[in-house]
């Protein structure tokens, strides 16, 4: 080598070295990085047709395989917005283990907390969470053991920061005691007081939001220095990102039915170009991940042996048929354990929601699927007696419509041949005769509290306030984590023995 | 909460979805045939997206 050529290779080995050590961006030179992201997966593992829909769509070992497509050859990041464990019974079944073991399968760099994620209680969070093999974030819950409110992450040069936030609503859409003693902050304020703390330390913020696009649209407005908000919560089919002031934001529909991807070139701290889309996931344009593959069949094989499972014995025969007329031992045992779990006075469902028997014998988690086909979930209402009385009213005015109830802490005594309105005759809560000016806590289910089967007067009083002025909320709880049936299979699985007896909870006066 | 499904109000319990408001409207029986549902921002919304008091959806037939 001449002497020339050895000067030529020492420059060149210097410039090599400084482009290493010296971040790019502060070197003035473009960096391009690509986000990748879902959110709202909810445990839909296999690929499903939805409501409408005549095709297939999603699947995560096909999302699996268009990850890894996305993130050859260039730097990335794979951010989930959160409501990724709870939903499906592929993921409820294992009370969302099988969730996260797909997720550290995918190589995650971090994942903020949706409200869902609460749903099976704190142990269970708990556990989930020291399973996950990425960091997982929110900045506006304390008291949680092992969540960051945010995190670092160099890659390509840049020192990124990504803080968590998560809906404020979280604490009313599950049951109390599954955020017992947590506290949660106002996601603007956490944001501000989030980014003062990272100060320059970052070249970029990324904001990982589970608080719905309207409130991200808020925080963009209201918050300046975060570029860009990956979002989830409201189920956003963003097709490109949106631009609210200086901040991008983008979001991948729900149930890894799509890929979102945004690809942003950045410099001098600034992000100067940006070109973002959803890819679609469907079994007919991806192969499936052959890793990913294998833990979702792996899981959907135990849990169709879940189902199968016996997890008790019924002493004699539940019978639904009859319930849409007259008081049935299925419906009185449905109530009752609807009554018992949301520890309210009174409980109702409504007959039609009681689609078969269960027979004497082994009882299988599949049986009360079949019972209660319909996603419902509790709901508890603080009603006056008379407002009850006028809701058994209706209940039995149409005898033969699904709306006839099936009941728990009541005996009532009815005259089918009275006018509307009219056709109670006696009316016990627990022991006492009802006072139409005393409170009573009423256990139903969202169908009914929405109006449903015609029960006008359920949903009128979901919406009512107490109070001068009226703030109190009629509405006790509303759990969405926990389905009727779910509250079902626990009591089976308690009890082992189930039967329940029809015993004149509501009469026809002869 | 209050919301608008193609312009028509409807009342809903704090928490509710997309889903129910769209069984409140009577409106569920249009998505079974393919119809979707869009925010105010034109975006195409999920059955189990959350909503906000004073949301605005559009029901379109596809």
């Amino acid at each position: 080598m001449t002497t020339k050529g050895f000067r030529a290779l020492i420059a060149l080995c210097v410039f090599s070295v400084t482009c290493i050590l010296l971040p790019l961006a502060e070197a003035g030179e473009a960096v391009q990085l690509r986000i990748l992201y879902v959110n709202d997966f909810h445990g839909f593992a296999e690929p499903y047709r939805p409501s409408g829909s005549k095709a297939f769509m999603g699947g995560i070992a096909y999302l699996a395989d268009e990850l890894e497509r996305q993130r050859q050859g260039r730097p990335t990041l794979f951010l989930a917005a959160g409501d990724m464990i709870q939903g499906n019974p592929w993921a409820n079944l294992f009370e969302g283990r099988s969730s996260m073991e797909v997720m550290n399968s995918m190589n995650v760099s971090a994942m903020v907390l949706g409200n869902h994620e609460f749903d099976f209680g704190p142990k269970v969070l708990g556990a989930r969470i020291q399973e996950a093999r990425f960091p997982i974030l929110a900045a506006n819950v304390r008291e949680i053991p092992k969540i960051s409110p945010y995190i670092f992450k160099e890659i390509a040069g840049l020192k990124i920061a990504i803080i968590g936030l998560i809906t404020e609503e979280t604490p009313t859409s599950t049951h109390p005691k599954n955020v017992q003693g947590l506290i949660f902050s106002p996601a603007v304020d956490t944001c501000q007081k989030a980014l003062k703390e990272i100060g320059a330390q970052a070249d970029l913020v990324i904001v990982l939001s589970h608080l719905g696009l309207p409130a991200d649209i808020r925080l963009a407005q209201a918050v300046d220095g975060v570029p860009l908000i990956v979002g989830g919560h409201s189920h956003t089919r963003i097709e490109s990102p949106m631009k609210i002031k200086d901040t991008l934001i983008v979001q991948a529909w729900e149930h890894a039915k799509v890929l979102g991807l945004l690809d942003l070139t950045f410099q001098d701290r600034k992000i100067i170009r940006y070109e973002g889309r959803l890819i679609p996931i469907a079994p007919d344009k991806q192969q499936p991940d052959p890793r990913v593959k294998e833990i979702v069949a792996r899981y959907s094989q135990e849990a169709a042996a879940v189902l199968d499972e016996v997890i008790g014995q019924a002493l004699l025969d539940l019978s639904a048929q009859g319930a849409r007329t007259q008081e049935t031992n299925l419906g009185n045992l449905v109530a009752d354990v609807l009554r018992k779990e949301t520890q309210s006075d009174v409980a109702l469902t409504n007959g039609g929601g009681l689609r078969t028997d269960i027979l004497k014998g082994p009882v299988r988690m599949k049986d009360l699927f079949a019972v209660l086909p319909f996603t419902n979930y509790p709901v508890v209402l603080k009603v006056t007696g008379r407002e009850l009385k006028a809701i058994f009213e209706y209940g039995l005015s149409d005898a033969g419509g699904g709306r006839f109830p099936q009941v728990s802490g009541v005996r009532i005594i009815f005259d089918p041949a009275a006018p509307a309105g009219q056709k109670i005759t006696s009316f016990f809560v627990g022991e006492k005769p009802l006072s139409p000016e005393t409170w009573y806590s009423l256990a139903t289910n969202d169908f009914l509290a929405a109006g449903g089967d015609g029960y006008a007067l359920l949903k009128q009083i979901a919406l009512l306030k107490e109070g001068d002025p009226p703030k109190e909320n009629r509405v006790l709880l509303f759990d969405t984590g926990r389905e009727l049936r779910d509250l079902m299979v626990s009591y089976v699985k308690e009890k082992k023995q189930i039967s329940a007896s029809v015993e004149g909870r509501i009469q026809r006066k002869e | 909460m209050k919301i608008y499904v193609n312009d028509q109000e409807v009342d809903l319990i704090k928490g509710m979805s997309v889903r129910q408001a769209l069984t409140q409207a009577g409106l569920f029986e249009k998505i079974e045939k393919g119809a979707r549902v869009y925010d105010a921002w034109g975006n195409e919304t999920g059955l189990d997206g959350a909503l906000e008091e004073g949301a605005r959806l559009t029901v379109k037939a596809e």
